[in-house]
């Protein structure tokens, strides 16, 4: 299964390095997660990553995170954005999770004519607590 | 091909004592200065004069009419010490009395302040204050600070918008082990960024880095064209100065900077005196240059003589390589001061009452750490305790300084490379373990970050802290800038466990908090009797007071007043001491020893022991 026109966006929680090795403790969850994304690029979805420490600047762009941080303070990292929707918060999602998630956003096998993430932004079902 | 061109650089007026000697005059030839290209980099071990000699060319070129920016990448710079004014990180600071000079310091805090700065401040209003400490956090680690410092070392190197002002730019780098690193950084990262496809690193989102990585092959080919980059190796004629800038010489010619000088710094100018201090330090000088390594013969070499007075201020910098005009003669009728203080033995045998502990060794390079740390280890481990003697100098030669270390002696260094391989297999074994293959292969890509380094090393020294419970355990630091770096990351990484504990925190011991314990912890800053070195350790109890760990005491090495001599220039060393001692004692030193310049090199298991042993005449006579 592919899904060429899905965009996923992860809004990391601030953090040194994606996997922790810089930190005071080495996180294999982040190396998982890590390589579930390069899975998700293989199947032909879009991938972008945002870490707080970083970029905090794609954090206030997007409103949703942005609400959803907080109203929060912090805890709705990281934070899952699936087509322009945010889907997912405070968690990881383990590579099965992710597989349902892809095959939510692509309902009928073959459908291509997605409308391009970034201009959905704002719409769909999820509140800031995290829905779907 | 030897293009050796040795030269003795004359300063009779400055020591004030020709008159007695039967010097022929020679003229000065300073041959490092016919460098064309923009960039100079002095560098050497700690305490051979680096600084000096960056200052007195910068003065020099400026004075010739270049327009000229000393830029200094040592995280403690002398260079306001040296100018007697407060020196700009970030803007330079134009320097009286050179009217075509500025300096400039390199401060990594500062630098990472900025980069803090830069990327939170937009966001500041907008996000929870939770989430903007816990950004700061995370972006003040010991890999942050690095590469907010080298980023700006590779725009002064690159950037030619921001240094079109300036015809030359000289380098006073940090002593050996740090300014390898640095020197290194911009092949490390660009390699990095290359081959690193998973998408993040503690540089910031690779996809955003084409810039980063543009501009750090760019610094690597400024550092390797020899029209544009002049290496200065400084050195004292001394075999762990002539090592150390031999090993230099073959890291960064192998880095591809090969247009390398080499200036023999502070040789004991011959003399018609009778004292056999002067003709010991003068027969030391001859030997450790006769056994120079071959690969530093081969590099043009000028030589400037040792001086009778500290380096400090504008006139004296000028007068180094101008003597000519000096002005600095001092009186030659100095009588040798007499010193009597406490010798080292005296702090060993309090530190030894304690049964077990930590013993950090301090200091700025060049002082003599080593030897210090090497003759307490040796002393202690003579009284049959047991002790493990280490070092966190990337550049340092402990185990080279004892031939035979007895059974309850351990000698071994924190090696940056040996402690990353080691680290990278423990994580990779451990939380690597039940990843799958794609997995395990974005944490190796990560792990070979050159950040890992950092990390690796300071983990070795917190496995050094915790062996401290069970029995001595002495470090020889590296120089200050280097050790304030590591304890700046020992201290975030409390703070870090703390904020990720938060309640169970009281039931952990961190590093910092034993290194804060006076039961366990004894800081031991080591001088010499001069003017920098005492400034650079008041400046290190002034920053570890900050850090909530008080000195024990001050060790003041090779003190020429503690050895009395009687050759006009040595006894105006020796004069010169007597301020800096006495400023020692009064305003910073709870404890003080003090241990004379010593005729013989101190190597081996019964001189380093006789250095924590002698001084006081009762404990000479005892018998080992």
């Amino acid at each position: 299964m592919s899904y060429p026109a899905t965009t996923i966006e992860v809004f990391d929680p601030p953090m040194c390095c994606s996997t922790g090795v810089c930190g005071t403790d080495v996180d294999p969850q982040l190396s998982r997660f890590a390589s579930d994304l390069a899975w998700l690029k293989e199947q032909g979805v879009s991938v972008r990553r945002y870490n707080m420490a970083q970029e905090p600047q794609a954090f206030m762009d997007n409103e949703q995170v942005k609400s959803a941080v907080n109203q929060t303070e912090g805890a709705a990292l990281p934070a899952i954005v699936l087509n322009g929707r945010l889907i997912s918060q405070g968690v990881y999602p383990t590579r099965e999770q992710l597989t349902t998630l892809m095959q939510s956003a692509n309902p009928a096998p073959a459908s291509v004519s997605l409308t391009p993430a970034n201009q959905e932004q704002g719409g769909g079902c999820c509140g800031p607590e995290g829905c779907c | 091909m030897l293009r050796s061109r040795r030269v003795l650089l004359k300063n009779s007026q400055t020591n004030g004592w020709c008159a007695k000697t039967t010097r022929t005059e020679k003229k000065i030839i300073m041959t490092w200065l016919d460098h064309t290209g923009k960039f100079y980099f002095f560098t050497g071990k700690g305490g051979v004069g680096k600084t000096s000699l960056a200052c007195a060319t910068a003065v020099k070129l400026a004075d010739a009419g270049k327009r000229v920016l000393l830029v200094s990448t040592d995280p403690a710079s002398n260079l306001a010490q040296v100018f007697g004014i407060e020196i700009g990180s970030g803007v330079p600071t134009q320097i009286k009395g050179a009217e075509n000079l500025s300096a400039l310091n390199i401060d990594p805090e500062a630098a990472a302040m900025a980069y803090r700065a830069k990327i939170i401040d937009p966001v500041r209003e907008n996000m929870p204050a939770k989430v903007v400490k816990d950004m700061e956090e995370q972006l003040s680690g010991a890999c942050t600070t690095e590469i907010a410092a080298f980023d700006e070392f590779t725009t002064l190197l690159t950037d030619d918008e921001h240094t079109r002002q300036y015809d030359h730019i000289i380098f006073d780098t940090a002593p050996t082990g740090h300014t390898l690193r640095l020197m290194k950084l911009p092949a490390a990262w660009s390699a990095f960024i290359e081959n690193n496809k998973s998408g993040a690193s503690c540089l910031g989102p690779l996809a955003g880095l084409e810039k980063q990585k543009e501009r750090y092959s760019q610094a690597v080919h400024v550092l390797a064209n020899p029209e544009q980059t002049r290496l200065v190796l400084v050195t004292r004629p001394e075999p762990a100065a002539l090592r150390e800038a031999d090993r230099t010489r073959g890291e960064l010619e192998s880095l591809g900077i090969k247009n390398q000088w080499l200036i023999v710094n502070g040789m004991m100018p011959e003399t018609t005196s009778s004292d056999p201090l002067a003709h010991a330090m003068r027969e030391r000088g001859k030997n450790a240059l006769d056994a120079m390594p071959e690969g530093l013969k081969a590099l043009s070499t000028d030589m400037v003589e040792l001086q009778g007075h500290n380096l400090i201020g504008i006139a004296a910098i000028r007068a180094l390589l101008n003597p000519e005009n000096s002005d600095h003669a001092a009186s030659i009728d100095q009588s040798p001061p007499s010193i009597e203080e406490p010798s080292l033995s005296v702090l060993v045998e309090e530190i030894a009452q304690q049964g077990n502990g930590l013993i950090m060794v301090m200091g700025k390079g060049g002082v003599g750490k080593t030897t210090i740390a090497a003759a307490i280890a040796v002393e202690l481990a003579a009284r049959g305790e047991q002790v493990h003697l280490t070092t966190t100098d990337p550049a340092a030669h402990v185990e080279q300084l004892i031939d035979e270390a007895p059974e309850n002696l351990q000698v071994d260094r924190i090696d940056p490379e040996a402690e990353t391989k080691r680290y990278s297999e423990h994580v990779l074994a451990s939380k690597g373990k039940d990843l799958d293959e794609q997995g395990r292969k974005v944490l190796e890509e990560d792990l070979r970050s050159p950040c890992t380094e950092e990390v690796a090393v300071f983990h070795a020294f917190s496995r050094v802290i915790r062996e401290s419970s069970k029995k001595f355990v002495v470090v020889d630091t590296a120089p200050t800038g280097h050790t304030l770096l590591l304890l700046d990351a020992t201290g975030s990484y409390h703070r870090e466990v703390v904020r990720s504990l938060g309640d169970k925190s009281g039931k952990v011991t961190t590093p910092m908090m034993r290194l804060q314990d006076p039961k366990q912890t004894k800081m031991l800053l080591v001088t010499l009797p001069e003017t920098t070195p005492v400034l650079e350790a008041a400046q290190l109890q002034d920053d570890l007071r900050r850090a909530g760990i008080e000195p024990w005491a001050w060790v003041i090495n090779a003190s020429l007043a503690a050895a009395g001599p009687t050759d006009p220039l040595l006894v105006q060393r020796a004069a010169a001491e007597v301020k800096q001692i006495e400023a020692v004692k009064q305003d910073y030193a709870k404890r003080i020893a003090i241990v004379p310049w010593q005729k013989d090199e101190p190597v081996g298991v019964e001189r380093l022991s006789s250095i924590a042993r002698q001084n006081t005449p009762e404990t000479v006579s005892k018998t080992s």
